[in-house]
């Protein structure tokens, strides 16, 4: 009967953590973080190697959006060992509103400048 | 010091110090210059080294996974990051606007130093570092020119006055020389012309003749040699002089003189009206008061037409004289009272009549004018009043 009554409280405890969640967070873990987590796709490194590459969060996102509607490994910035590695991505076929949001969403997320402290 | 000595020595340092102090201020000026921008620059130097530090730094922290990545912050440098569109991404210096120029100053007070960090770690594609410019060196810098300048000016001015005396040292031996020369001239000259003149009185006294041309004529030339005499010796001991300021008789004196001159006057047939107003009294040197005097008359006499009008008034306020002559030249009226000229070549005399008035008139703050008009004659006022 406890053990019952406590795989109760957890997934009552899980269902509210998740109805709580920020809709913008939620499609983001959604579209994208589940999937990476299931790959185990460092986010914060290709977001840096973005960074360091681009240098704006516009110029950024424009790159992302690029690549995500045509997924290849030459238009990709991640060097060649990164594929080696992590599975090609698969074309999402979202429209370009929740892709562009998405990557939005994305850069807010691993924004460097929220970890910047003097 | 003779008065001219003084005047060359005063002018050779004022041209020998004035192209020295411009030609040290210039060299000085280039030399701060180039010191001060050798200082800017070392601390530029250290700008650099402080951005290299920077950007190694973030370099780290782009690396990093740490939740909270810490800036670089080494006073006394502050320093931003800025993206590939120059827009401020973080640091310390927030409002800095970012310049085309990698290294520059504002209000000659900030420095700052403008890298670009590739590939753009933490998206900074630039990294402006700044410091504020130390300025103690500069100052030392100034103060050390302040006090070299000054110690070269000291140097060069007794350098200056060192040389300057060697360099007239010559002229004023010469000077020394000629001075001594009219003075032993003048005193040579004054025992034969005392005794011809004594002589010529003792002859019209006790001799009983009457006067012929011939010993008018040598009593004429006599007195003007006597003038001539009394002029240099004047000139000659002015710097010397000790002058007995007493209470003359300025009526007296000037009809004493005119007497004195009659001879010359008549030789020349000139008209003389006299107007001279009675017990007009002056505190002032006899020696003064009658080279003023003759030296007036005698040009009065010598620039005058022959059988011309001589008109001499005296009153308390000024002494005037006024010839028929040949008069001064406009261009010449400028020049009149510089010793050694002369307003005619023809007549005789050296020059030093008007130069002699002149100095009486300024050592007793009289006031001399000079009016004249070519062949019509020369008015000359002295007005006694300060």
């Amino acid at each position: 009967m406890g053990k019952i009554t406590g795989i109760f409280i957890l997934i009552c405890t899980l269902v509210s953590a998740e109805n709580s969640m920020d809709p913008g967070k939620r499609q983001l873990q959604k579209d994208c973080l589940q999937c990476h987590q299931k790959q185990q796709i460092p986010n914060e490194m290709v977001y840096r190697r973005y960074l360091s590459i681009y240098s704006t969060p516009m110029r950024i996102k424009e790159a992302m959006v690029a690549y995500l509607r045509n997924p290849q490994k030459e238009h990709s910035i991640m060097p060649p060992q990164f594929f080696l590695k992590f599975p090609m991505k698969e074309n999402l076929n979202f429209d370009d509103e929740r892709l562009i949001k998405d990557v939005e969403l994305y850069l807010d997320t691993f924004d460097i400048k929220k970890k910047l402290t003097l | 010091m003779l008065k001219s000595e003084k005047k060359s020595l005063i002018r050779f340092l004022l041209i020998y110090l004035g192209s020295t102090f411009l030609l040290f201020s210039l060299a000085s000026w280039v030399f701060y210059q180039h010191q001060r921008h050798q200082l800017i620059d070392q601390q530029r130097n250290a700008l650099k080294y402080e951005a290299q530090q920077i950007k190694t730094q973030l370099h780290k922290l782009h690396e990093s996974s740490d939740p909270q990545l810490f800036y670089p912050v080494h006073p006394p440098f502050a320093s931003s990051i800025y993206d590939i569109d120059k827009n401020y991404i973080f640091g310390t210096l927030k409002g800095a606007r970012l310049l085309e120029e990698s290294s520059y100053m504002k209000d000659e007070t900030q420095l700052y130093y403008l890298d670009k960090v590739e590939p753009y770690f933490l998206g900074a594609a630039f990294l402006l570092v700044s410091k504020t410019l130390d300025t103690k060196s500069i100052v030392k810098l100034q103060e050390m020119m302040v006090w070299f300048m000054l110690g070269a000016g000291v140097f060069f001015t007794l350098l200056g006055y060192f040389l300057g005396k060697l360099f007239i040292a010559p002229m004023r031996d010469s000077i020394k020389q000629m001075n001594q020369f009219i003075q032993d001239t003048t005193h040579e000259l004054n025992t034969p012309i005392s005794t011809i003149l004594t002589n010529i009185e003792m002859l019209e006294t006790f001799g009983k003749c009457q006067k012929s041309n011939e010993l008018r004529r040598i009593e004429i030339a006599s007195k003007t040699l006597s003038r001539i005499y009394d002029d240099l010796t004047y000139l000659n001991l002015n710097h010397h002089y000790h002058r007995h300021i007493e209470r003359l008789d300025v009526s007296g004196a000037v009809r004493e003189r005119v007497v004195f001159f009659s001879s010359m006057m008549e030789a020349k047939g000139l008209t003389l009206r006299l107007d001279i107003d009675p017990g007009v009294m002056l505190e002032m040197d006899r020696n003064d008061l009658v080279r003023l005097i003759d030296n007036l008359i005698s040009n009065a006499i010598k620039y005058n037409k022959t059988k011309g009008l001589l008109h001499i008034s005296l009153t308390g306020e000024y002494f005037r004289i006024a010839d028929e002559g040949i008069g001064i030249k406009e261009k010449d009226m400028e020049n009149i009272l510089h010793r050694f000229k002369r307003a005619n070549n023809s007549e005789g005399g050296f020059g030093i009549g008007l130069d002699i008035v002149n100095q009486v008139v300024s050592s007793y703050q009289f006031v001399l004018s000079i009016k004249s008009k070519v062949q019509k004659g020369t008015e000359v006022e002295v007005r006694w009043e300060k």
